[in-house]
C-alpha cells in the first residue's frame, strides 16, 4: 500500500512540473503586457509611458531571463512562498490561505449536495425503471446536465433579488469567524454546482444500478426473501457506488472550472474569483500559482479516488 | 446680462461681495448653477480673497467658506456604518502611482477641495485656509491649516505639501507620477514658511484649481515620503483625512475606522466605512436595492430603473468624465485623410447609438467638451449641428462627396474595428459602428475582439487602425482632456494626431481665465475637431449613483460631474 502510494506521489511529480512549465510559459506567450493596464484601476486606464514600463518591469523583476524567473518560482512554491501579486504586491499564501477555505466549502458542499440529490434519485429511477418517475427523472436529469452551473447561479440571484429583495450577503467572512453569513455566502453556489453535479450521479447511479439489478446475487437476495429495500440498500446502493464515486472524482475537475464561473456570478471571494481577476489584470505570478495550485488538488483528489477503491470494494485493495 | 457678469466678478475680486452673496445675486441674474460655478472659479483663480474666519453660523451653517464643514440641518445623526458597493480594488497604496482615487482619498486631504453641498461646482478651502493668485496668474500661494496632524499624530506642515507636489511634478527614479500632465505648468512648489506654500508656473494653466481640488489630491507626510525613497505603492502611510486606515483585503472590502482628532471636529458623522469591492454593476445595483449597501457610485440601468420603484433608495444621473469613442490612427491609410475622418464623422448617427445603446449606458449627444464641464455646449444646439443631427441625409451626402474627393468614391474595405472582449464593446456598440458605416458610406470594417489588456497593448504601440475605447479623466476641464489625449505630443495621443491649429488653441484655452473668453476658444476648438476629427465621438456617458435614502449630508442630486470619493459630510438618517 505504501509502495503504491510512493509510485503515485513519484508519478505526480512531473505532472506537477509538466503543469508549472506549461502555465509558465503560457502566460509570457500569450498577449497581453501585465503593465499596460497597471496603473489607475477604476479610474480608467492609464498608460505607461516607455520609461516608467521599464522601471516597473525592472522592479517585479520581470528583466531577468526566463529560466531564472522560472527556478526562481519553483523554488518560492518549495518553500511555500509562492511570492506576490503584481498587482496588489500582497503576499500570494496569504490569498490563498484567506480564500481557499471558503472554495473548499463550496466545493464539499456541492458534492454532498449533488450526492444527497444525486444517490437517491439515480437508485429511484433505477428500481421504477421507465415508470413516469424515471421519465421524469431522465428530463431532470438531462436539463440539469445541459445547461452551466454559473446560469443556475444567475438565475438563483435574479429570482431572490427580485421576488424575495434578498442577496447573498456582499463580504464573506469564515465559517470559524460568523457560521450564519458564511453559509448564506457559500450556499447559493454550492447549489448551483451540486445541482449540475448531481444530475450527473444521478445519471451514473441509475446507470450503474441497473446492471448490479441484473447480477445473479441481487436475484438470490430477492428469492430467498429480502425485502425490496433491504435488497436495494444492501447489494444494489454498496455495489453501485464504485463507478460514481470514480465519477465524482473526474467530475471533481470540472467542479473546480466551475467555481471559477460560479463563483464571479455570485461575487463570491473563493480561489476561482481570484483566477479570474488575476486572469483579467494578467497578474502573472497569481495565475501559476493557483493553475499549479488547481493541480495539485486535482492530483490528490484523483489518488484519494483510488485509494478509496479498496475501502468500498476489498476485492480492489493494493497488497 | 454679459456686464452684469462682470460687475460680479469685479465685485468679487475685489472684496466686496462674498461668495454666498455672488451665488445669490448671479441666481437673481438668472444664472445657471454651471455658470455661478465658472464665475467664482475664475475669481478664485485670479486671487479673490477669501475668508479666513472660524467657521461660523454666520456662514450659512454649513462652513464652506472656512473648509470646516458642517451639514445645514441642525441635529445630524450620528454613528453607523456607510457601506458602499463599487470597485475597490487598487493596483497600489500611492495614489499619485495610480491608487485608486475614491478609495484613497477618505484618508487624506487636499489644499482644496470641491464643495459637497452645491454638487462640488465651487472650490472651497481643505487643508489651505485661503489662497491667492498673482496679478500674472503664475504664482499660487496658500495659507495652510495649523493644528493639523496626520494619523500618527506628526504635525502637518508646508514641507508636507512642498514633498508631495515635488514629487508629482519632477518624480524620483523609479516613481511613476500619473498626475503630472494635470500639473503641466507648474515650475516648482516651495515653502515661504512653515504655514505658507507657492506654486510657481512656467505659465498661466486655467485648470490649475480644478486640478488641485480634485478627490486623488493626497497630501502625504515628507517624512513617510523620504522613509520610504519617495515610493509608497505598498505601503499604506498616515494622512490627515477623516478616516484612518483599518483592513484592506483585496477584491473583498476595505475598512477605515474614523479619525477620532479630525482637525474639523464637526466631522465625519459616521463610525467608520466599508467599502465592499463588488465589480458587477448589476450585483451593485441589487446591493442598494436589498439595503446590503447604502450608496453606489454607479450601478447597472435596469438596478438603476427598478430603484424608482422602492421609496427607501434614491438616485440621479450625473454627467460622467468618460466618453465612447473610436480613435482613428492617422498615421495609417486611409485615416491619413482628414476628409476621411470627416466624412466618418459625418456619416454616424450618434442618436441611434445612444438608442441601441441604452440598456447598458447612458449617453449623452454631447460633443468634444464633456457635458460634466459647465463650458459644454448645450445638447440642444449641438443638435442643430452637422454631424449631430438626428436628419441624416444632408450630412451623408457630404460625408460621401469627401469620400470621393479622397479617392474613395465606391466606399473603402479591409478595415479592422478592434473592441475589448466586454459584451457591451463586443456585442452592441462595436456591430452598431460597422453596421453604420457600412451603411451610410458602403466602409467595410471587420471587428476583431480582444482582450482588454491585449487592446491596451495594441492600441499604445500604434498596432491598430480603428480602436473602440471609453477614455476617462479625473476633472471634465477640456484643457485636461485635449492635453492627455490630442495635442499632438500629448501621452496618450494613440492615434497620432497633430493639427498645428488645435494645438495652438489648446495653447490659448490653457492660459486662458477668463470664462466667456475661454468659451468662445473652447467653440473654435470643437470647430476645429469636428472638421479634423482625431476620433469618431460617439458621445460622453452618465454615470448611475443609487444609494439608501437614509443617506444624507451629500447632495448627490446636485452633482453636474461624476467625481466620487469623499464621504466626510455623510450621515446615516436611521
Amino acid at each position: 500500500m505504501l509502495q503504491y502510494l510512493l509510485r503515485r506521489l513519484l508519478i505526480a511529480v512531473p505532472t506537477l512540473l509538466g503543469v508549472s512549465l506549461l502555465i509558465f510559459l503560457a502566460m509570457r506567450v500569450i498577449p497581453g503586457d501585465p503593465l499596460a493596464m497597471i496603473s489607475g484601476e477604476g479610474q480608467g486606464t492609464r498608460v505607461l509611458s516607455e520609461e516608467e514600463r521599464e522601471s516597473a518591469r525592472q522592479s517585479l523583476g520581470l528583466d531577468r531571463p526566463l529560466p531564472v524567473q522560472y527556478l526562481d518560482w519553483l523554488g518560492s512554491v518549495a518553500r511555500g512562498e509562492l511570492g506576490y501579486s503584481f498587482w496588489t504586491k500582497e503576499p500570494i499564501r496569504e490569498q490563498v490561505l484567506r480564500r481557499g477555505p471558503i472554495s473548499a466549502e463550496i466545493a464539499i458542499l456541492a458534492v454532498a449536495i449533488s450526492w444527497l440529490i444525486g444517490v437517491p434519485v439515480g437508485l429511484l429511477s433505477a428500481v421504477r425503471r421507465n415508470s413516469w418517475l424515471d421519465n421524469l427523472t431522465r428530463v431532470g436529469v438531462t436539463f440539469f446536465m445541459a445547461i452551466p452551473s454559473f446560469w443556475i447561479g444567475l438565475v438563483m440571484i435574479l429570482v431572490t433579488v427580485r421576488v424575495f429583495y434578498w442577496r447573498p450577503p456582499l463580504v464573506a467572512d469564515q465559517l470559524w469567524e460568523n457560521p450564519s453569513t458564511n453559509l448564506q455566502m457559500v450556499l447559493g453556489p454550492a447549489v448551483a454546482l451540486g445541482l449540475g453535479l448531481a444530475a450527473v450521479i444521478a445519471r451514473m447511479t441509475r446507470s450503474t444500478a441497473l446492471d448490479v439489478l441484473a447480477e445473479d446475487y441481487v436475484r438470490t437476495a430477492r428469492a430467498k426473501g429480502l425485502a425490496g429495500r433491504a435488497v436495494t440498500l444492501q447489494h444494489v446502493f454498496r455495489n453501485a457506488l464504485l463507478p460514481v464515486i470514480t465519477t465524482s472524482g473526474v467530475a471533481m475537475g470540472g467542479l473546480l472550472g466551475g467555481t471559477v464561473a460560479t463563483e464571479t456570478a455570485f461575487g463570491v471571494p473563493g480561489l476561482g474569483n481570484l483566477l479570474v481577476q488575476a486572469l483579467n489584470r494578467r497578474d502573472w505570478t497569481m495565475i501559476q500559482n493557483l493553475v499549479l495550485l488547481y493541480a495539485v488538488i486535482f492530483v490528490v483528489i484523483n489518488l484519494l479516488v483510488d485509494l478509496s477503491y479498496g475501502w468500498i470494494d476489498p476485492r480492489i485493495r493494493v497488497g | 446680462m454679459a456686464s452684469d457678469t462682470s460687475r460680479l466678478f469685479d465685485d468679487l475680486l475685489k472684496g466686496r461681495r462674498s461668495r454666498r452673496d455672488l451665488v445669490k445675486a448671479a441666481a437673481a441674474l438668472g444664472l445657471s448653477a454651471a455658470a455661478i460655478a465658472d464665475l467664482v472659479a475664475a475669481a478664485d483663480a485670479r486671487g479673490a480673497p477669501s475668508s479666513q474666519t472660524p467657521a461660523t453660523q454666520a456662514e450659512g451653517g454649513t462652513g464652506v467658506e472656512s473648509g470646516i464643514l458642517r451639514v445645514p440641518e441642525p441635529n445630524p445623526t450620528r454613528g453607523g456604518t456607510l457601506r458602499t458597493a463599487f470597485g475597490v480594488t487598487t493596483t497600489s497604496y500611492d495614489i499619485w502611482q495610480g491608487g485608486t482615487p475614491h478609495v484613497l482619498t477618505h484618508m487624506y486631504n487636499g489644499l482644496i477641495r470641491q464643495n459637497p453641498f452645491d454638487g462640488l461646482q465651487t472650490i472651497i478651502p481643505d487643508l489651505a485656509e485661503s489662497w491667492e493668485v498673482s496679478g500674472d496668474v503664475l504664482t499660487y500661494t496658500f495659507r495652510l491649516r495649523q493644528g493639523v496632524t496626520f494619523h500618527d499624530g506628526t504635525p502637518f506642515t508646508a514641507a508636507d505639501v512642498v514633498a508631495t507636489y515635488s514629487r508629482v511634478i519632477s518624480p524620483p527614479s523609479g516613481v511613476i507620477s500619473v498626475m503630472k500632465p494635470f500639473f503641466r505648468s507648474v515650475d516648482r512648489v516651495e515653502a515661504i514658511d512653515e504655514a505658507t506654500v507657492t506654486f510657481v508656473l512656467r505659465e498661466p494653466q486655467a485648470d490649475l484649481l480644478q486640478a488641485l481640488a480634485a478627490p486623488f489630491n493626497c497630501v502625504y507626510p515628507k517624512q513617510a515620503l523620504d522613509a520610504n525613497n519617495q515610493d509608497l505603492r505598498t505601503v499604506v502611510v498616515p494622512g490627515t483625512g477623516p478616516f484612518v486606515f483599518g483592513e484592506y483585503r483585496d477584491a473583498e472590502r476595505w475598512v477605515m475606522p474614523k479619525n477620532p482628532t479630525y482637525w474639523n471636529p464637526e466631522l465625519p458623522y459616521v463610525d467608520g466605512l466599508e467599502l465592499i469591492h463588488v465589480a458587477a454593476w448589476s450585483d451593485r445595483g441589487t446591493a442598494i436595492l436589498t439595503g446590503q449597501a447604502d450608496l453606489s457610485w454607479n450601478v447597472s440601468r435596469e438596478t438603476f430603473d427598478q430603484g424608482e420603484r422602492s421609496a427607501d433608495v434614491a438616485r440621479t444621473e450625473v454627467p460622467s468624465v468618460g466618453c465612447y469613442t473610436v480613435i482613428m490612427n492617422t498615421q495609417r491609410e486611409p485615416f491619413n485623410d482628414p476628409r476621411v475622418r470627416r466624412a466618418m464623422h459625418l456619416a454616424i448617427s450618434r442618436q441611434n447609438l445612444i438608442q441601441a445603446f441604452r440598456t447598458q449606458e447612458t449617453i449623452a449627444l454631447s460633443r468634444w467638451v464633456s457635458h460634466a464641464s459647465a463650458l459644454a455646449m448645450p445638447a440642444e444646439q449641438i443638435a442643430a449641428l452637422a454631424g449631430y443631427r438626428e436628419d441624416k441625409s444632408e450630412d451623408i451626402a457630404t460625408a460621401k462627396q469627401l469620400l470621393a474627393e479622397a479617392g474613395h468614391p465606391d466606399g473603402i474595405s479591409g478595415l479592422e474595428l478592434l473592441a475589448a472582449s466586454v459584451p457591451p464593446h463586443a456585442e452592441i456598440m462595436a456591430p452598431a459602428i460597422q453596421d453604420q458605416l457600412k451603411q451610410a458610406l458602403n466602409i467595410d470594417a471587420q471587428i476583431r475582439i480582444t482582450e482588454r489588456a491585449q487592446l491596451v497593448e495594441e492600441e499604445t504601440s500604434g498596432n491598430f487602425g480603428l480602436v473602440l475605447d471609453t477614455p476617462t479623466i479625473s476633472i471634465a476641464d477640456f484643457s485636461a482632456v485635449g492635453n492627455l489625449y490630442f495635442r499632438s505630443d500629448a501621452a496618450q495621443n494613440f492615434g497620432k494626431y497633430a493639427n498645428p491649429q488645435f494645438d495652438e488653441l489648446l495653447h490659448a484655452a490653457d492660459q486662458e481665465l477668463d470664462q466667456e473668453r475661454r468659451a468662445v476658444i473652447l467653440r473654435q476648438i470643437e470647430d476645429v475637431l469636428d472638421q479634423d476629427p482625431p476620433w469618431l465621438l460617439v458621445g460622453w456617458t452618465f454615470h448611475l449613483p443609487m444609494w439608501q435614502a437614509a443617506v444624507k449630508g451629500l447632495n448627490l442630486e446636485a452633482r453636474t460631474e461624476s467625481v466620487w470619493g469623499r464621504v466626510d459630510t455623510a450621515y446615516l438618517d436611521r
